[in-house]
């Protein structure tokens, strides 16, 4: 040993009471995030937009590797999924004689009823820049944030089914908590039979679905779409469909395809007219039509009363 | 500080900073989203461990302070409070690295396994006590039991690839300092 103990004794305590000071300061700033998260949770994002967006070229060649790795894997499959593609196609011609002949109908029946699609559902499309980093959350990083008008909330979808919903936003890039993560709920309508449900995630590529009412009208293979209960989303988004778990629960085999997430789209969700008092919304003021020798005020506190 | 610090010591610094932006990276790279039925053991920690036991001036306090809040953040976890536990186990490890030099592996390595056990649950106690929510337990356990497995090889790693190994009794840097 070059030095014995006492040399040390000079920077000893300082270099302890500094360790000390940042320790204090460390477990204040999480006993701060636990008091007021929303701010923290501000500064995480505003810290993750100023940092990941530069991580692009350190992380383009690990992509490009693990995409040249499945390239070469998918070689292999080509010929057995050539020979799949084609009977798929046989079958899927027969479909699509019926989706076009459905398309004329539902045109039609669409232009008789004068009904237009609502408008307001437009879309922002972004790009995944990471993931969580951690397998206990599941969430990801997408390249659009306030600067877009992304706002907290919005629902997120891939090209065909719900992804999640926008959980933080920074200036130039958002967080999505996929479905999939355990503190992800979204109420949810099983079609055809119309049961409400909570789809609630639990860190399973198969999220289980919570509270339904009467199981006995749900069958696997059920369509699962967004309810717009709450006001959390617009209604009739396609989340997936009805399976039966290896623990009997009923789960949802999620439409969106996870395994490869790579533009997303975020929808811009409006907010929901709010009914503050539904009791007038049928009836504003009956007005009185009959005999004139009856007095509407007397007639109506005699209903309360009644009532 | 009067402490002297060689070039030696400046470069690995930087290297450490660089290989824990590499791993961090590699946990960030958006490859598949579905959730895993099993946790990576937590590289970044063993390797800061490592580096602790073996070659303490390489990683002051304040880098890993830095770095361990910024993984806080990236990785959504609760921010400060991993970052203070590990700072403490790495201080209670550099206090005990020169004890290590003359120790047989399995004393560092039963050291350590106690370290990455307390913290980890010192980590859960704290978040159950703040009701804040809390990682999958089986999760959680796979990836500390792999850290704890990894970390040998680790070390390994990093005699061979990076050239920290145990300072020999007497040992002295480019300047005279003690390492």
């Amino acid at each position: 040993m070059a030095r014995d103990k006492n040399s040390e004794d000079f920077v000893g305590p300082i270099r302890r009471l500094l360790v000390g000071v940042l320790v204090l300061a460390l477990v204040g700033l999480f006993l701060i995030w636990r008091i007021d998260s929303p701010r923290v949770e501000r500064l995480r994002a505003a810290a993750i937009d100023a940092v990941v967006p530069s991580f692009d070229w350190a992380m383009a060649p690990i992509t490009g590797a693990a995409n040249l790795i499945s390239d070469f894997q998918s070689y292999q499959q080509l010929r057995a999924q050539n020979q799949d593609l084609r009977r798929e196609l046989q079958q899927m011609k027969a479909w699509k004689e019926a989706a076009l002949q459905l398309e004329q109908e539902n045109a039609k029946l669409l232009d008789l009823n004068n009904v237009s699609i609502d408008p307001q559902l437009t879309v922002v499309t972004g790009v995944v820049i990471t993931d969580s980093g951690s397998p206990f959350r599941q969430s990801v990083l997408v390249n659009v944030g306030a600067r877009d008008g992304i706002i907290d909330g919005w629902p997120t979808m891939d090209a065909i089914g719900l992804v999640g919903r926008i959980a933080g936003v920074g200036q130039n890039s958002s967080r999505v908590m996929l479905l999939t993560d355990t503190s992800s709920r979204v109420p949810v309508t099983i079609q055809p039979s119309g049961q409400k449900a909570i789809l609630a995630g639990d860190n399973s590529l198969n999220p289980p679905l919570e509270f339904i009412e009467n199981t006995a009208l749900v069958r696997p293979g059920d369509r699962v779409v967004s309810s717009g209960d709450g006001g959390v989303f617009p209604a009739d988004l396609l989340v997936g469909q009805v399976a039966l778990g290896t623990d009997d629960r009923l789960r949802v085999r999620l439409a969106a395809d996870y395994q490869r997430l790579e533009f997303l789209r975020v929808l811009r969700s409006q907010l929901h007219e709010v009914i503050p008092d539904p009791d007038n919304l049928l009836a504003p003021e009956a007005e009185f039509f009959g005999p004139a020798v009856i007095d509407p005020a007397v007639l109506s506190t005699s209903e309360i009363a009644d009532g | 500080m009067a402490e002297r610090t060689d070039g030696k010591t400046w470069i690995g610094r930087g290297v450490f900073v660089l290989l824990a932006f590499v791993l961090i990276v590699f946990d960030l790279v958006p490859l598949d989203m579905r959730p895993s039925l099993w946790a990576a053991p937590d590289l970044l920690l063993a390797a800061t461990l490592a580096w602790v036991a073996r070659k303490p001036r390489h990683v002051p306090v304040v880098v890993i302070a830095g770095i361990m809040l910024m993984t806080d953040f990236l990785f959504m976890r609760p921010p400060g409070l991993w970052t203070a536990l590990v700072v403490i186990l790495t201080e209670m490890i550099r206090r005990q690295h020169r004890d290590f030099r003359n120790m047989p592996l399995l004393v560092e390595w039963g050291t350590v396994t106690f370290g990455i056990v307390a913290i980890t649950l010192v980590n859960r106690v704290v978040l159950a006590v703040v009701m804040a929510p809390q990682a999958p337990f089986a999760l959680a356990l796979i990836e500390m039991v792999g850290t704890i497995a990894i970390y040998p090889l680790v070390l390994v790693a990093a005699h061979f690839a990076f050239g920290v190994s145990r300072a020999a009794p007497g040992e002295l840097g480019s300047k005279g300092q003690a390492i």
